[in-house]
């Protein structure tokens, strides 16, 4: 009898247990969050991306940290100075969205995020990588589009991508208002579907508006 | 009850356990900080980041026997079994740098590669098309690189004292047989290949690997783009003529047509000629291009185009004081290219392919018809082990079938060659700063029923971060020029013996190459009476320096070529020992580029000048005793890029000399020696006009 009551205590308790573990990913989520928005320099971004990837290795099978930790590393290797080290950032970026692309398919932010990798790792010798990195990040951020029309993020990266391309070369300011005017609608009816859903940019998106003018 | 009491207890137990501090440095084998590196414990979200001093410290939660696992960017991860008890732990870790292609030695010596993605790119594919006075030839292009030779009147690429029959160029592996278009007489043709087909150009002064053979000097091997990324079309309106294309993009596969017609008469109506034109050039082209990704990791690659080109001009007859002599010159040529290749898990790389190629020349030499083809057929296969993360074997074999036909009038004669060849190569890293190449090729012609062993080595050593050193030494044989083997048989392979020495620096955009050369020549073909012989032999030495620097001038990139040649060669009808023509001493190259954002621009400017060559002088005691003046050039483009019709447009437009420095090639006597003309090219200056319309995509994809 004993053994019974035990066993159902037990049962009964499993949620509770569970619960925990999840208050104490979303717990771990939300402080590397935090530090992924407070992080100024390159430093900070990296350990940022050190946080998430710590919790992405204790939870293989979720795929919000790999993305983090490859945002955080994105960032890091735009922040650093150093050719070898971005080109080393950006890959291991290119990995963990490929890794989260395999955890949640067909996920429009995960694509977003890849186009916005291989837009980077391009921009590290554009001389010699120009001619087959770009199309493939345009090809990642408009299956983006294509996945998630509302999402603003792919839009977001496209206008700041062509943004930061010679008007020679098919970029230019004109070119990325009209992406980033998308961007900035779809931002304004996107909401973010729980607190760990991507839901970054739009600061940036009213700034390289702004300097559109 | 109680149960429960026990359950809840363990719970906030569990929560506010006592926490273990660990702390530390993270440093390399050398004692170098890591900085920015990851410390974590598994199957937990504790841990930490190394500071900029390497330095780290975190608390964990977690108790008894724990891991520690520690990794930064470009570096093995690593993991330490700790026992976590409440007390604090300082630790001081090691990280292990990871070999990668990125960071491990290469072997360098003789090579430069260019490519869109590899490391140690020295030229890029798009840096073949915007050479100022190469106007897009890949092959204009490569002699701004040293080793190489400005070559005037000759087609080909002559490297490092070779002759051009000594330079091979491989599409996928496949040995190309007629790169160039018709030789006339004087005048050096274009390659037939687009810069645009190619995603990656090794190319090789000396010392190449034992997967191509046939090339006493120098290999120049083209790996052809992929899937094209989108469907486009293309036009091409030029001051030469115009062109058509279109790609069609589908899910797993692509497909290109293209055509294009060639005319220099209006051209070189504009511009006073020096050639006695007839005919001037004209050609009609067509090309096909079809790729199949087969799997995740195999591509399937056909390449194939036709062209036809007609031309004809004067000579002064050199013998016989105002009478020209006649040349024409019709070629027909077909290239037919197909490559598969695929990974078998990922330790395997399998690749096969096959080549076909016509190239039919006919005409008139004054009042004589002459006629000559070439036919080749060739497959090839190579097999590919990787091994570790660096290391790999090689092994293949390949089976050619070559045939030659000329005719003069109504005489014939022809030669058929069974070649084929087997290789096998292993390039082994002993760390990622040591790596060795240790290759061994045999060859058997059936038309000289004969066979050759050819070793081929190389090491290299990584000094320091960016720089390395690399040594490497190689046998090459080839077979005689067709033009002898076409009259006689009983005749060996030639023969090159390389040694290299080379430092090559890469860092933060720049790049500097020092390579010394000794190269012995043996076996070549000389004139013996009425007959030939292998008794010719030879040697070449030199320096050359390259320097490349994208960073310094902002938005510029500019490159630096030096080579210093010292020859001599007894060989064809030489009577002793001499510096051939083809030959100069010294050759310099300044390369520059420039985006110019506020006119949406680039430019380029090459300049090029060499020391005289020899030629043959008959009232002269000495067999090429005389040289000529040394030889200058100065060319500049402009791409400009813009929008017409709403279409990606680049318009380019290029002066080839533009200073007008008259340059003599060398000379041609007449028998006697009494007269002499001068050998120079048909106009001082030349200019190219284009525009290059893309439809469908914003970027040029030519």
């Amino acid at each position: 009898m004993k053994t019974i009551k035990t066993l159902l205590i037990l049962f009964l308790l499993s949620p509770a247990i569970t619960m925990a573990q999840t208050e104490k990913y979303n717990l771990a989520m939300g402080k590397s969050l935090e530090a992924l928005k407070s992080a100024g320099n390159a430093e900070q971004m990296l350990s940022a991306g050190n946080q998430f990837e710590r919790i992405a290795n204790a939870e293989s099978k979720l795929w919000q940290p790999f993305y983090y930790s490859a945002y955080a590393n994105i960032v890091a290797g735009i922040m650093t100075a150093e050719t070898a080290k971005k080109d080393e950032l950006f890959d291991k970026a290119i990995k963990q969205v490929e890794t989260a692309d395999k955890l949640s398919v067909e996920n429009s932010e995960i694509y977003a995020l890849l186009g916005y990798a291989q837009f980077m790792k391009m921009s590290v010798d554009p001389q010699s990588r120009a001619m087959t990195l770009i199309p493939e990040a345009s090809a990642s951020l408009e299956k983006a589009k294509l996945l998630d029309p509302a999402n603003p993020r792919p839009w977001l990266i496209s206008g700041q991508n062509t943004f930061y391309t010679p008007e020679a070369f098919g970029g230019g300011k004109q070119k990325a208002k009209s992406m980033l005017e998308t961007a900035k609608a779809n931002f304004d009816t996107f909401s973010p579907v729980d607190q760990l859903a991507p839901s970054w940019g739009k600061e940036r998106c009213l700034e390289l508006l702004k300097q559109c003018e | 009850m109680k149960t429960i009491c026990t359950l809840l207890l363990l719970l906030i137990s569990v929560s506010a356990n006592s926490q273990t501090k660990i702390s530390g440095a993270v440093k390399t084998a050398k004692g170098d900080v890591v900085k920015g590196a990851n410390l974590s414990i598994k199957n937990s979200y504790d841990g930490g980041t190394a500071d900029s001093a390497g330095v780290f410290r975190f608390q964990t939660s977690e108790t008894g026997k724990i891991t520690l696992l520690f990794s930064s960017v470009g570096f093995v991860e690593d993991s330490v079994a700790l026992e976590s008890d409440g007390t604090e732990i300082h630790l001081s870790l090691i990280l292990k740098q990871k070999v990668s292609e990125l960071n491990a030695v290469v072997i360098t010596a003789g090579t430069f590669e260019a490519g869109d993605s590899k490391k140690g790119v020295v030229l890029s594919s798009l840096d073949v098309a915007t050479t100022a006075g190469a106007e897009a030839d890949v092959f204009a292009a490569l002699q701004t690189l040293p080793g190489t030779q400005t070559s005037f009147s000759e087609n080909g690429l002559f490297v490092r004292g070779g002759s051009a029959a000594e330079t091979k160029t491989y599409f996928d592996g496949l040995q190309v047989k007629n790169p160039f278009g018709a030789q006339l007489p004087d005048l050096a043709s274009r390659g037939r290949f687009s810069p645009f087909l190619f995603k990656g150009t090794t190319f090789s002064s000396g010392g190449y690997s034992a997967q191509y053979g046939q090339a006493l000097s120098s290999a120049l091997i083209l790996e052809s783009k992929d899937l094209a990324e989108k469907t486009t079309s293309g036009i091409s309106l030029m001051s030469a003529g115009g062109g058509l294309d279109h790609t069609q993009r589908f899910k797993n596969s692509s497909l290109s047509i293209g055509g294009n017609y060639i005319n220099l008469k209006p051209a070189f109506t504009i511009l006073k000629q020096e050639t006695q034109w007839d005919k001037e050039p004209e050609q009609y082209g067509s090309s096909f291009q079809y790729k199949l990704k087969t799997s995740a990791t195999g591509i399937f690659k056909l390449y194939s185009e036709y062209s036809r080109s007609e031309v004809s001009l004067f000579t002064d007859n050199m013998n016989r004081v105002n009478t020209k002599d006649y040349f024409s010159n019709s070629n027909k040529n077909l290239y037919f290219n197909t490559t598969y290749q695929e990974f078998i898990g990922n330790k395997w790389k399998v690749q096969g392919g096959t080549s076909y190629s016509n190239n039919q020349d006919n005409g008139f030499i004054s009042a004589d018809l002459y006629g000559r083809s070439d036919k080749l057929l060739q497959a090839r296969g190579t097999i590919t082990k990787f091994m570790g993360a660096l290391s790999a074997i090689r092994f293949g074999a390949e089976a050619n079938s070559f045939t030659r036909s000329e005719s003069f009038n109504l005489l014939q004669r022809h030669y058929t060659d069974q070649y084929s060849s087997a290789f096998a190569e292993a390039d082994i890293y002993f760390t990622q700063k040591w790596v060795a190449r240790i290759g061994l090729r045999s060859e058997h012609s059936s038309y000289l029923d004969k066979f050759n062993f050819a070793p081929r080595t190389s090491l290299s050593y990584k000094t320091g971060s960016y720089s390395q050193v690399s040594f490497a030494y190689g046998r090459f044989y080839q077979n005689p020029e067709d033009d002898y083997l076409v009259q006689t048989k009983i005749l060996d392979f030639e023969r090159a013996d390389h040694y290299i020495l080379n430092y090559q620096r890469i860092a933060n955009g720049r790049v500097f190459r020092a390579e010394g050369f000794y190269k012995e020549y043996d076996g070549l073909v000389k004139t013996v009476g009425s007959g030939f012989n292998n008794s010719g032999s030879g040697y070449a030495r030199g320096l050359d320096i390259f320097w490349r620097d994208k960073k310094s001038v902002k938005g510029a990139d500019y490159w630096i070529s030096y080579s210093f040649l010292d020859t001599k060669r007894d060989f064809r009808n030489y009577p002793a020992a001499a510096t051939p023509p083809f030959a100069a001493r010294h050759t310099l190259n300044i390369v520059y580029k420039k985006f110019i954002e506020k006119i949406s621009s680039q430019i380029g400017a090459t300049y090029t000048v060499a020391s005289g060559r020899t030629y043959y002088n008959p009232n002269s005691s000495i067999f090429l005793g005389n040289k000529t003046k040394d030889f200058q050039n100065f060319s500049v483009n402009v791409s400009y890029l813009t929008h017409v019709l709403k279409q990606f447009t680049v318009v380019y437009f290029s002066v080839n000399n533009l200073p007008g420095f008259k340059n003599v090639y060398g000379y041609d006597y007449s028998e006697n020696g009494q007269r002499r003309r001068s050998i120079e090219p048909p106009a001082r200056r030349n200019f190219f006009l284009g525009m290059f319309i893309t439809i469908g995509d914003d970027a040029f994809v030519r």
